[in-house]
C-alpha cells in the first residue's frame, strides 16, 4: 500500500509549480467494469475493484496512509503517474479472527487503532510498535499495510511481524496468495505487479511478547534500533527479531536456539522464581547484538564508523537482555 | 523498461520549459506497474516514453482498454480536478498535480495560508489539520484523495474573525513567540480537547508530541490547554444548571441527559456556516465544543464563574516551576518501554546513555563568593526543573552580607583545607563584598589596601607550602574517567 522510494532518483524536482496551461475538463469518468475511473485518482470502495483499478491502469500507486509516499513526493523521489486510494475499502480497516488462534488484520489497520486497548490485549508487542511509530499525526493516517509494503529499515512493525512469523495475503486479478512477511521483506517473494496486499495473518500467543526501541532523541523518532522477542512455551522456544540496524528485520535464530536452552522452562512463571540466570541473559545480549552487527563494521573508518557500530552494539546488547527479562518475568 | 528517464529528460526540470518536451512522463504499461509495486524492484518511476513525445498522443500507439491517455496538466503531469470540503466550504480544485499535499493546495490554490509548511516530512506538526476529524499532518496528505473528506483547518476553528477559545487562551498564556507552530498547535489542542475533556498533563504531552515548538518550551501550551479545559468545564457546569433551573414539562420533553450525556464533544463538530464554517451554532443547540462567544469571553475573562482559577491563564513565566513535573518523555525509553512492569523489573537498570540523573556529591560553595550559579542542585533531565541536592543548604545569594553562623550549619563543610590560605597569608574565608561596597569591617583588616604590591601566586609547579596534601599518584582504586563500570561492550 505504497511504494519504498528509491534514493536514487532523488532530486529530480523541487516543488509543484502552478498550473500555467490551458484548462481542460479533467472530471470525465470513464465507465470500466462497473466501476468509475478517473484516470488519475481512483477510489475504489473494495479489494476487487482495487485490483481491478491496479490492473487498468498503467503506472498507479496504491495510497492508504501516504506517510511515506508523500514525504518521498514532497522531496521529489517519486512522481506518480496515477493514485489508488484505499481509504474507502473499510473492510480492511480492522481485524477479525480466524480458527486456529490466528487474528488476521486488515493492512488498512491504522496504528492509532493498534494502539488502543482492545488491540493491545489481543498483540501486546504490534501496540507498542504502533504506539512508538510516530506522532499521533501520522499514527493517526499511517497503516499496517503501508508499513509493509513500504519497507522501510526502521519500520517499527516489522521485526513484531518478523517475529510473530505474519503471513500476509496478496490479492492480485489472478487471485490471492500468501506469502510470509518475511519473504515479503527479504525480497525472496515480493509483491507481484498489480498486486495489492490486503491481509495480514498473524498468530495469537498466549505468552509474553515485548517490544523495545532506542531513539536518538526523546518523543517519536526514528529507531535507531529496535527489538521485538517472543516467548512461545509451547515448543520452549525464543524467537527474537531485531530491527532498524539492516534493510530489513534480522533474526538471530543460533542465540534464540542457544538461549532457550538457559530457560528453566518449568519454573517460569512461578512465584519469586528467576527463570534464566542473569549472566545468561547478558550472554544473549551480547550474542545477538554481535550476531546484528558484524566483527567488520566495527573497525574504525575514516568516519568514525567504529564508533557508531560500537555503540550501536551495545545499544542491541541492552535491549536484547531487558527484552528476555521482560518476557520472561 | 526504456532507456529514458523520463525524470531526466525533463520534463518538469526547472530547464525544461518547452511545451514539447511536456510529453515525457511515465506513461508506460504494465512495465511500470511492475516497479510501482515491487518493493525491491527496479525505478519506481518507470521507464518513460522518448523525450519531445507531443502531449497527448499515446505512446503506445494502440490503447487495449479504451481509456485513453490519463489525464494531463498543461505542464505535462497527470492532473485532476476534484472539490475540497474546507470548513464547511465546497471549494473546487482544477487542473492539479496529484503529488500535490493537501497542505500545497490549502495554501496556494486555497488561500488557506494558516497551516504552515514546516518541514514537508510530517515531523514538525505545523501543517496539522483535521480529516474527517483526524489529526493528520496536511503535507502527508495527497489533496487529490482528500477529495470526499471533511476537512478543517484553523481557520475554521475561530468563529468570524475573533479568536476561539483555544487560541485566546495559547495566547493568554504566552505559548506564542514567533508564531509558526501555532496553528498547528491550536489544531492538536482543539482535536485533544474534543477526545478528551480533561486531560492530564501527561495526557496532553503525548497529544501535543507531534508539534515542535522551538521558542516557548511548551509550558504555555499546556497551560493554555488547562485553561481551556477548565473554562469548558465550568461552561458545562452553567449549561447544565440552567437546563435544571426550567419547568419540570421542559425537562420532561427535552430530556435532561440529551444535553449532558450527548457525547457532542466527542465527535468532530462540524457545522456548516455561512460565513464562518463554525459560526452558525446557535444557543440552542447544546454543543460545548464550540460555546456561545459571549459566554466565551466571560469563562476567559473569569468573571462570575464558578471554578475559574485565575492562576491558570497566567503567562507561563510567573507560575512556579514545579517540581519534578513530568516532561514530554523522560527520556526515549521511557516513551518506549511504557509498560506496567518497569517498577519492579529487576532487570531494568540505570539507562546508560542519560547520565543527567546522576547525583554528584556537590560540595557547597564559599559564601557569596560563587558566580550566583547554585552548585548544589542537579538539573532534571530535560525538565529544567532545579531540584535541589538532598540535605544541602542553599548558599546565600550573591552580594548577601556575610552570616558568621552560616558554617555552624549542620549541612555545612569547609569547602577545601583551610591550610591552603596559609600559603597566602589568609587563615579563613570571607566573603567578597559586593559591589560598591566599601571595605570596611573587621572582616577586611586583613585585606591589602589599595596599592599594596600585588604578591603573585607561586608559579605552577612550586611545592606547596607544609600541611598541604601531596598528590602520591594514582593508585588504581577508582575507575578512570569515561569507563562505566558496567561497561562490558
Amino acid at each position: 500500500m505504497g511504494l519504498r522510494p528509491r534514493p536514487e532518483a532523488a532530486g529530480c524536482f523541487s516543488r509543484p509549480e502552478k498550473i500555467r496551461g490551458r484548462v481542460r475538463q479533467f472530471d470525465e469518468q470513464v465507465e470500466h467494469g462497473g466501476i468509475l475511473v478517473n484516470r488519475t485518482i481512483m477510489l475504489p470502495a473494495s479489494v476487487d475493484e482495487a485490483v481491478e483499478a491496479l490492473a487498468v491502469t498503467p503506472g498507479a500507486v496504491p495510497v492508504a496512509g501516504a506517510t511515506d509516499l508523500m514525504e518521498a513526493v514532497n522531496a521529489g523521489r517519486l512522481r506518480p503517474a496515477a493514485l489508488v486510494g484505499l481509504g474507502r475499502i473499510t473492510e480492511l480497516r480492522g481485524w477479525r479472527y480466524e480458527d486456529g488462534g490466528t487474528a488476521v488484520l486488515g493492512a488498512g489497520l491504522t496504528h492509532a487503532r493498534m494502539d488502543r486497548p482492545d488491540f493491545a490485549a489481543l498483540i501486546p508487542a504490534l501496540a507498542d510498535a504502533a504506539r512508538t511509530a510516530g506522532p499521533p499525526q501520522v499514527r493517526n493516517v499511517g497503516t499496517l499495510g503501508g508499513n509493509i509494503a513500504t519497507a522501510a529499515s526502521a519500520g517499527d512493525t516489522l521485526p513484531v511481524l518478523t517475529v510473530l512469523e505474519a503471513t500476509a495475503t496478496l490479492a492480485g486479478a489472478g487471485g490471492t496468495r500468501e506469502v510470509p512477511i518475511s519473504h515479503l521483506l527479504t525480497g525472496l517473494d515480493p509483491l507481484r505487479p498489480g498486486e495489492l496486499l490486503t491481509w495480514v495473518r498473524v498468530p495469537l500467543l498466549h505468552a509474553p511478547q515485548v517490544f523495545l526501541k532506542a531513539t536518538n532523541r526523546s518523543g517519536p523518532a526514528r529507531a535507531a534500533a529496535s527489538v521485538a522477542l517472543v516467548l512461545d512455551p509451547a515448543r520452549r522456544a525464543v524467537r527474537c527479531a531485531v530491527g532498524a540496524v539492516a534493510p530489513v528485520p534480522l533474526r538471530p535464530l543460533e542465540a534464540e536456539a542457544w538461549v532457550a536452552g538457559c530457560i528453566d522452562w518449568d519454573a517460569r512463571g512461578a512465584e519469586g522464581v528467576v527463570p534464566i540466570d542473569p549472566a545468561a541473559a547478558a550472554a544473549f545480549g551480547e550474542y545477538v547484538a554481535a550476531a546484528c552487527i558484524p566483527d567488520g563494521a566495527l573497525v574504525a573508518g575514516p568516519e568514525g564508523a567504529g564508533a557508531v557500530a560500537v555503540r550501536l552494539r551495545r545499544t542491541v546488547s541492552v535491549l536484547a537482555r531487558r527484552a528476555l527479562g521482560r518476557a520472561l518475568k | 523498461m526504456t532507456t529514458t528517464d523520463p525524470i531526466d529528460s525533463g520534463s518538469v526540470g526547472p530547464d525544461s520549459t518547452a511545451a514539447g518536451a511536456a510529453g515525457a512522463d511515465p506513461l508506460d504499461t504494465g512495465a511500470t506497474v511492475a516497479a510501482a509495486l515491487d518493493p525491491l524492484g527496479a525505478d519506481p518511476l518507470g521507464g518513460g516514453v522518448p523525450t519531445g513525445a507531443p502531449l497527448g498522443v499515446d505512446p503506445l500507439g494502440a490503447d487495449p482498454l479504451g481509456l485513453g491517455a490519463m489525464e494531463y496538466g498543461g505542464n505535462g503531469r497527470p492532473c485532476a480536478s476534484y472539490t475540497l470540503r474546507v470548513n464547511g466550504f465546497e471549494r473546487p480544485v482544477t487542473d492539479a498535480w496529484i503529488g500535490e499535499s493537501l497542505l500545497y493546495v490549502l495554501r496556494e490554490r486555497l488561500g488557506l495560508a494558516g497551516a504552515k509548511d514546516g518541514c514537508e516530512q510530517g515531523e514538525c506538526g505545523a501543517c496539522s489539520v483535521l480529516v474527517d476529524g483526524q489529526l493528520v499532518a496536511g503535507c502527508l496528505v495527497p489533496a487529490a484523495l482528500a477529495s470526499d473528506s471533511e476537512i478543517a483547518t484553523v481557520e475554521g476553528l475561530s468563529a468570524g474573525g475573533a479568536a476561539s477559545d483555544v487560541q485566546q487562551a495559547l495566547a493568554d498564556s504566552g505559548a506564542v513567540q514567533c508564531g509558526y507552530c501555532t496553528p498547528g498547535l491550536a489544531m492538536a489542542v482543539h482535536d485533544l480537547l474534543q477526545r478528551n475533556h480533561r486531560p492530564s498533563e501527561i495526557e496532553a504531552r503525548q497529544a501535543l508530541c507531534g508539534n515542535l515548538c522551538r521558542c516557548t518550551g511548551y509550558r504555555g501550551v499546556l497551560a493554555a490547554v488547562q485553561a481551556v479545559a477548565d473554562a469548558r468545564g465550568a461552561e458545562e457546569e452553567v449549561a447544565e444548571e440552567e437546563a435544571a433551573a426550567p419547568s419540570e414539562a421542559s425537562v420532561a420533553a427535552e430530556p435532561e441527559g440529551a444535553a449532558t450525556e450527548l457525547p457532542a464533544e466527542s465527535v468532530p463538530v462540524e457545522v456548516p456556516g455561512a460565513d464562518g464554517g463554525l459560526a452558525q451554532v446557535t444557543s440552542t443547540q447544546p454543543m460545548p465544543v464550540q460555546p456561545d462567544p459571549a459566554q466565551s469571553a466571560i469563562a476567559q475573562s473569569g468573571i462570575a464563574q464558578p471554578g475559574f482559577q485565575p492562576g491558570i491563564a497566567q503567562p507561563v513565566a510567573d507560575l512556579p516551576a514545579q517540581t519534578g513535573e513530568l516532561p514530554v518523555y523522560a527520556d526515549a525509553e521511557a516513551w518506549v518501554e511504557a509498560d506496567p512492569w518497569v517498577e519492579a523489573d529487576p532487570w531494568v537498570e540505570a539507562d546508560p546513555w542519560v547520565e543527567a540523573e546522576v547525583q554528584y556529591p556537590v560540595e557547597p560553595t564559599t559564601v557569596g563568593s560563587g558566580t550566583g550559579i547554585d552548585y548544589g542542585t542537579t538539573t532534571t533531565h530535560q525538565t529544567g526543573v532545579y531540584e535541589p541536592y538532598p540535605g544541602y543548604t542553599a548558599t546565600p545569594a550573591h552580594g548577601t552580607p556575610y552570616d558568621p553562623g552560616y558554617e555552624a550549619q549542620p549541612s555545612y563543610q569547609a569547602p577545601y583545607d583551610a591550610s591552603y590560605d596559609t600559603a597566602y597569608g589568609q587563615s579563613h574565608y570571607e566573603a567578597a563584598p559586593a559591589h560598591g561596597t566599601a571595605m570596611d569591617g573587621p572582616l577586611y583588616e586583613n585585606a591589602p589596601a589599595h596599592g599594596t604590591p600585588y604578591v603573585p601566586a607561586p608559579a605552577h609547579g612550586t611545592p606547596f607550602a607544609e600541611g598541604a596534601p601531596v598528590y602520591e599518584g594514582y593508585d588504581g582504586s577508582t575507575p578512570a574517567h569515561g569507563i562505566r563500570e558496567d561497561d562490558h561492550a
